[in-house]
């Protein structure tokens, strides 16, 4: 009998590789094509956003599987990670929804509310047919039948994604059609459990968890959200496979991510990058020197730029420094800047865009971002430094969202990496040459109900 | 005093306790909502002594209503506990008390069983503590002669007045919420003001 099992195990999991429509390359496992280092594979090679018709000359259409789940052994080969900060193993995701009871919905996550991000929107304009590739064979592969894209509240950008769907109406691409759904311009709003509740019809606000959105997500349903990264590399991976996918890389992370660079110069965009490439060549920090690097964005940490120097953009290199790759943000601050009185403008913005939901957050982070301020204006006292950590460890951990716990990652790595400015000045002076702000932050706190839908 | 009048002052005794008893829960459960609290008592604590001050209330509120059943002179049947206008002895003042006996059975019902059910449908349920006193304060007028003059009435009235107050109050209150979004931007002006914050 358990023989017999493992025969019938295993001529299903033939029948899984074999199930490619016919016509298609199936590319073995074992070889890698050539080419297949090649970067960039997510953005559009020739720089102009791939059209539907560059878009099949390139990639060739979508290559459905025919069933749920047919898809999930491919993505676990491969290795993919989720693309929008966390880097959960994205195969778990698809089959945790998967294995819910509930018809489940499938959210493509477009709406980085990283100020310091950009690369979630360049993509959808870059290469929108490969995230929506993506987008129906998650659907596909949980056994979806409701598919949302959430992005950005920029007409140009919808106006775009909406032509896109309405060519793939017509070349009979989708199975499902996708309905559009916008986000307000809030930190939070891309937030798994505020997306659940803005594509629900409700504002964009974070919930507690349990129950995650996962097993309890939009309208109820188990919710499958997945960054629209995340999406366009299940499109790529669909089709030359996990290996090619592995082809660059490191053994643990592998694959490419996107990343938005902003260099110690003022310059800078978006790039895909190879994970484990070192960070002082994507900031290029021999020719423009920093003062500090910040990564992973304002919920992630600053290196000192020795850390950064001998640093990689991976997980494994990034972790134990209380750091990780996230959603591929990396800043140089440049030198004649002033590390405290960046990091407290962060804060500041961080405490206005809290939800006003949990005590901690609605009650501790303006304090900790006013204090924080009193310290870039040198007017603080040794005490106000106690007061910052003491505060931080009241706010940790007890949010419905993580927003209370990345503010404080962000704000302890300051602290550590900018010891010798706090004592500059907390003597009354700062080392700092130009007043001109570096990181961006956006203009206009939230002050009405309608400014979270 | 014989073993019938025993009764029948328990019974009247513990009635009038259990109205300004019931005042007193009703107020502690106005006063206490999102941003409002009582001065000098944290949240939890109003909440706790709400909690604690009904459960006395009940401790009363069952001596008032075995008394009254067990009293001789009145002969009011043990189904009158529970379903109204079944008494012979002032049917409709003692049918109002078994209505309020039966609205707060199932406001402290879904509150023992709060955190399984869903907030809408506690809330919605508790909202009928608002209905119940009402039909309290008309049932201890109608049932209790006493309470129509002296200091019974002016009690009476005063635990109404209190109770009216506290709603008020809270109306005036949630007039003067601040919206969800701009509390936290009104924290921080408030930080900001206070400079190091010490």
């Amino acid at each position: 009998m358990t023989s017999g099992a493992q025969a019938s195990a295993t001529g299903r999991q033939a029948s899984l590789e074999g199930t490619v429509q016919p016509g298609a390359t199936v590319q073995p496992e074992a070889t890698v094509q050539p080419g297949a280092t090649v970067l960039p594979r997510l953005l559009s090679a020739s720089g102009r956003p791939a059209d539907l018709a560059e878009h099949l000359r390139v990639h060739g259409r979508l290559l459905y599987r025919g069933g749920a789940r047919m898809l999930i052994h491919s993505i676990e080969s491969a290795g993919l990670t989720g693309r929008g900060g966390a880097a959960f193993p994205t195969h778990r995701k698809l089959t945790a929804v998967a294995d819910q009871l509930g018809v489940p919905v499938v959210v493509g996550n477009g709406a980085e509310g990283e100020p310091a991000s950009d690369k979630d929107k360049t993509l959808l304009w870059s290469s929108p047919h490969l995230v929506l590739d993506g987008l129906q064979l998650a659907a596909e592969a949980v056994g979806a039948r409701r598919v949302h894209l959430y992005l950005h509240r920029e007409p140009a950008l919808v106006r775009h994604l909406e032509s896109a769907l309405a060519g793939r109406a017509a070349a009979g691409l989708d199975r499902l059609q996708v309905g559009l759904v916008t986000a307000p311009a809030r930190f939070l709003a891309g937030e798994e459990s505020a997306l659940a509740s803005r594509v629900g019809g409700g504002a964009a606000l974070p919930r507690f968890t349990p129950p995650r959105v996962f097993e309890h997500g939009v309208d109820g349903a188990p919710t499958l959200v997945q960054n629209v990264e995340t999406l366009a590399q299940l499109g790529l991976i669909s089709r030359y496979g996990p290996a090619w996918f592995r082809a660059v890389g490191t053994e643990a992370e592998p694959g490419s991510m996107l990343t938005t660079i902003r260099l110690a110069d003022g310059s800078g965009g978006v790039a895909e990058a190879a994970i484990g490439t070192p960070i002082s060549q994507l900031l290029k920090l021999d020719r423009y020197p920093a003062r500090a690097v910040l990564v992973g964005g304002y919920h992630g940490a600053w290196l000192s730029p020795e850390q950064a120097g001998r640093l990689t953009l991976s997980n494994a290199d990034l972790r134990p420094l209380g750091a990780a790759a996230g959603a591929g943000v990396l800043a140089a601050l440049p030198v004649d800047r002033c590390g405290l009185v960046e990091s407290a403008r962060v804060v500041r913005y961080l405490a206005l865009e809290s939800a006003g939901q949990c005590g901690p957050c609605l009650n501790g982070l303006p304090r900790i971002a006013a204090s924080l301020n009193q310290l870039a204006q040198r007017r603080s006292t040794p005490a106000d430094r106690d007061d910052v950590q003491r505060w931080s460890a009241l706010v940790e951990r007890r949010g419905a969202c993580h927003h209370p716990d990345g503010t404080v990652r962000f704000l302890r790595s300051a602290l550590a990496v900018f010891t010798d400015e706090v004592t500059l000045h907390e003597a009354g002076r700062c080392s700092a040459r130009s007043p001109e702000p570096f990181l961006p932050i956006p203009a206009g706190s939230p002050a009405r109900e309608e400014d979270w839908s | 005093m014989t073993t019938g009048t025993v009764f029948w002052y328990a019974s009247r005794a513990t009635g009038v306790v259990s109205l300004v008893l019931f005042s007193v829960v009703a107020i502690l459960g106005i006063m206490v909502n999102r941003q409002g609290r009582l001065p000098g008592l944290p949240r939890f604590a109003v909440t706790g002594l709400h909690r604690s001050l009904s459960l006395l209330t009940l401790a009363f509120l069952g001596t008032h209503i075995v008394t009254a059943i067990a009293d001789g002179y009145a002969h009011i049947p043990w189904l009158s506990t529970i379903v109204p206008f079944t008494s012979g002895y002032e049917r409709f003042w003692i049918g109002l008390g078994t209505v309020a006996i039966d609205l707060m059975a199932a406001v402290i019902v879904t509150s023992l069983l709060r955190t399984r059910l869903s907030p809408a449908l506690w809330r919605a349920v508790h909202w009928l503590a608002y209905v119940c006193y009402p039909v309290v304060v008309v049932h201890s007028l109608g049932a209790n002669k006493d309470l129509r003059s002296g200091w019974l009435l002016a009690l009476t009235m005063a635990t109404v007045f209190s109770v009216l107050t506290a709603i008020g109050y809270r109306i005036l209150a949630a007039a003067a919420t601040v919206p969800r979004p701009a509390r936290v931007p009104r924290q921080l002006v408030r930080a900001d003001r206070t400079g190091s914050l010490r």
